[in-house]
């Protein structure tokens, strides 16, 4: 049967309301499943031979969202999803969960990260599960049977659950970071050695910015900073070590030049904002003059408010922008950064967003096809 | 090529068991070959204690059923054995068993009907299956499942959850099921990882196997009770570069020598080809490809596609019971072939150049073909060549 029409679109809105709330919480899910009425999606009439396979293909669909690349959250989402698919099923006997064997080391890795970060409840329900017997242990993921014909579908992976690609931080890593610094003193040694005054460098090697490296020291530190405070209270996620995204800061400090300029234009640009087609009208993005909110975390809407405030119309080179937005920030008071703006790229890495950011990049998207 | 009955017990390369050449370097975790088409080789055997090495000691591999009804067991005791293996507190065990219950996932009211599709509703499934659901009411008489729906779904599930009555018969934990699809009959087995692979052989039915040869026009009531399958009882598999002979009977030839032959008197670039015999050769012993078209011959030249579709640990919701092994869960429904008079059953002789018949070739059952073809006192009347006919769909 291939994935049965709109239960693509179901669940991806289900993960991405989830994703959010900002929170790992079972309870959350399954406030947002009894809300959406997920459970009824087996509803109607289904004759024995379509529940089986409906049913299959369902679980098929969930589980592909629970393994790697997509990011952390949208991992425990699919979880409760196939805990909640898997229980209310219809099916007798019930149908399983298939697990491929290249896929169950990965699992129980995630399993690890989860019980290590204290999220019992997705670990009592992945154990429940097992325990369940709710798991079919298979050489690979799906039934082979060498189908030339049938062009392969090669399953999207829906990009705002990625986690974003941080080539960045592998760029910019701390041994980098050293060894700018190294190459900058050094750089300024020289320039003392050879100028004739040996105080003072002379005035036509100056050819850098003498704090450059600081301020991609400080910039770098500022985003790590950012993340920890940002993650920290509304959820125990496990901060994946200096692993964190601190995304494109090198291309922030490349166009801080151009920050000021672009900024105005952007801040213009920002109060104009396309309107939704009927069928996305739910998601119509809403211009929200309140500024941005102190430490009101746990508030959804108020975040949600700042993400659309912060939404960026088609256009290019949005980063510097940001660079001007945190330095915004961060001269007001310390409050978790749920404004923070997102960097997104226009270019290849177009794909990769920054956590924050999952639903307006969507809406940006919608908007510049539109436009 | 018809071979006849003469034995040839001689064949070269056949001395003993021989173990079958892997031709991939042993590395037994399957990964994809061809994206989305087939693995690369692996052994089954190994591959089966690939995952039963990283299960041990979990319940996940056991076949008994499960303690009955959750809620009849000891709370406390459930609560120590979850604080155990998380590594929380028990208050926290209690606190999850309460916040992540089933019952937080019930969406429908009590008393709500399950088929009916709520109103309201946000799903684009839902919303989906309401479409259709109205089409087909407005659109049908009669909206229930056709023939070929009810005996697709009772071929899935009929062994579903079977229990030997013999407990020797027992599958044991841990066991592997191969599903098997075979081309043309298309048909779908499972097959334990245990079994023989005669044990799969004398378990394909193919229409070729039953048919009778020779032309019976003169005379109808000798047609003899020798179907094919007991004249010619060679087979072989082809599996990654091995032919599997079958060779229980001293009838049984060597079919895949041919090819061998064909393939080493050239440089046709081929590999070297191995014969094995089939009967010493369990599945768990094979190097396969899953998802990897393969072959089975029968009677000379009736060949099959067969295609290993997914190998995977033994569940306590499958059929448990040994004996019902290789079990066909898909079965292609044919539509059989009436007799041309009657139009009600199933046909069992073809006549050609038959002076009586309006075509050539004719179907007839038994009944109507011998009122057309033969008088009162049995004499043939007429020219015609009749043979016996087993129709394909016999088997549904």
């Amino acid at each position: 049967m291939g994935t049965p029409s709109g239960l693509k679109d179901d669940c991806e809105a289900l993960l991405s309301r989830f994703q959010e709330m900002d929170s790992v919480r079972f309870e959350d899910f399954a406030e947002l499943w009894r809300s959406m009425k997920f459970g009824t999606i087996f509803c109607g009439r289904m004759r024995n031979l379509e529940k089986n396979t409906f049913t299959k293909e369902a679980l098929t669909l969930a589980w592909r969202y629970f393994l790697p690349p997509y990011t952390f959250q949208i991992r425990v989402g699919a979880l409760y999803l196939l805990y909640g698919l898997y229980n209310m099923q219809l099916c007798q006997p019930k149908q399983k969960i298939r697990v491929a064997l290249k896929d169950w080391d990965e699992i129980l890795k995630f399993q690890q990260d989860l019980i290590n970060a204290q999220h019992f409840d997705a670990a009592y329900i992945f154990r429940k599960l097992r325990l369940d017997r709710a798991f079919h242990f298979t050489a690979m993921p799906k039934l082979l049977s060498y189908r030339m014909k049938k062009k392969m579908q090669r399953a999207e992976i829906t990009e705002e659950f990625k986690d974003p690609n941080d080539r960045v931080l592998k760029l910019i890593t701390s041994d980098v970071l050293e060894e700018m610094m190294n190459v900058h003193d050094h750089y300024q040694r020289m320039k003392h050695v050879i100028s004739a005054d040996k105080s003072n460098p002379e005035k036509s090697l100056d050819l850098i910015k003498d704090d450059f490296f600081d301020n991609i020291k400080n910039i770098v530190l500022e985003h790590q900073q950012w993340h920890k405070d940002r993650k920290k209270p509304p959820l125990k996620l496990k901060v994946k070590g200096g692993e964190e995204k601190s995304e494109r800061n090198s291309q922030q400090s490349e166009r801080c030049e151009r920050a000021e300029s672009l900024a105005k234009i952007k801040s213009k640009a920002f109060s104009v904002v396309a309107q939704a087609s009927k069928s996305r009208r739910h998601r119509q993005v809403k211009v929200d003059v309140s500024d941005s909110e102190s430490g009101q975390v746990q508030t959804k809407t108020t975040r949600k408010r700042k993400n659309k405030e912060t939404l960026k119309p088609a256009g290019k080179k949005v980063s510097s922008r940001d660079r001007d937005d945190m330095q915004n920030i961060h001269m007001e008071d310390k409050s978790l950064n749920l404004s923070m703006p997102v960097v997104t790229e226009e270019d290849e890495e177009n794909e990769s967003f920054s956590e924050t950011e999952f639903t307006a990049p969507k809406r940006r998207r919608k908007q510049r096809t539109k436009s | 090529m018809a071979e006849d009955s003469r034995g040839d017990p001689a064949c070269g390369g056949m001395d003993g068991r021989k173990d079958p050449v892997p031709s991939s370097g042993g590395f037994n975790f399957p990964e994809y070959e061809f994206p989305e088409l087939n693995t690369q080789a692996f052994h089954v055997a190994a591959f089966g204690e690939l995952w039963r090495g990283r299960l041990r000691g979990e319940e996940d591999l056991s076949l008994k059923d499960l303690p009955g009804g959750r809620e009849v067991t000891d709370s406390g005791c459930e609560d120590a054995a979850v604080a155990r293996d998380l590594g929380c507190s028990l208050e926290t065990a209690a606190e999850l068993r309460a916040v992540c219950g089933l019952d937080k996932l019930r969406c429908l009211e009590e008393g709500e009907d399950p088929e009916v599709i709520p109103e309201n509703t946000d799903l684009v499934t839902l919303g989906v299956r309401k479409r259709l659901l109205k089409h087909r009411e407005e659109t049908l008489r009669i909206d229930r499942a056709c023939r070929q729906e009810t005996f697709a779904y009772e071929m899935e599930s009929h062994a579903v959850g079977k229990k030997p009555e013999n407990s020797a018969d027992m599958i044991e934990e841990g066991e592997l099921i191969l599903s098997h699809r075979e081309h043309k009959p298309y048909q779908t087995m499972l097959v334990l990882g245990s079994q023989k692979l005669t044990e799969l052989r004398d378990s394909i039915c193919c229409v070729s196997d039953l048919q009778i040869g020779g032309e019976f026009s003169n005379t109808p009531d000798q047609a003899p009770e020798n179907i094919s399958k007991d004249l010619y009882k060679s087979a072989f598999f082809y599996f990654e570069g091995t032919f599997y002979n079958d060779k229980r009977y001293p009838e049984c030839r060597d079919l895949s020598r041919t090819i061998i032959e064909w393939s080493e008197s050239h440089d046709r670039g081929y590999g070297k080809f191995q014969t094995a015999k089939m009967e010493d050769f369990t599945f768990n012993d094979l190097y396969i490809k899953v998802g990897f078209p393969y072959l089975y011959c029968h009677q000379g030249d009736c060949e099959h596609v067969v295609v290993i579709t997914d190998i995977r640990l033994v569940h306590h919701d499958d059929c448990l019971d040994k004996t019902l092994y290789p079990l066909i869960i898909k079965k292609h429904w044919l539509w059989t072939r009436k007799c041309f008079v009657c139009k009600m059953f199933t046909a069992r002789w073809v006549t050609n150049n038959d002076s009586f018949a309006p075509q050539d070739p004719c179907f007839f059952c038994d009944v109507c073909f011998r009122m057309l073809h033969y008088d009162a006192e049995g004499n043939k009347l007429g020219e015609f060549l009749a043979y016996p006919y087993v129709d394909p769909g016999t088997f549904n």
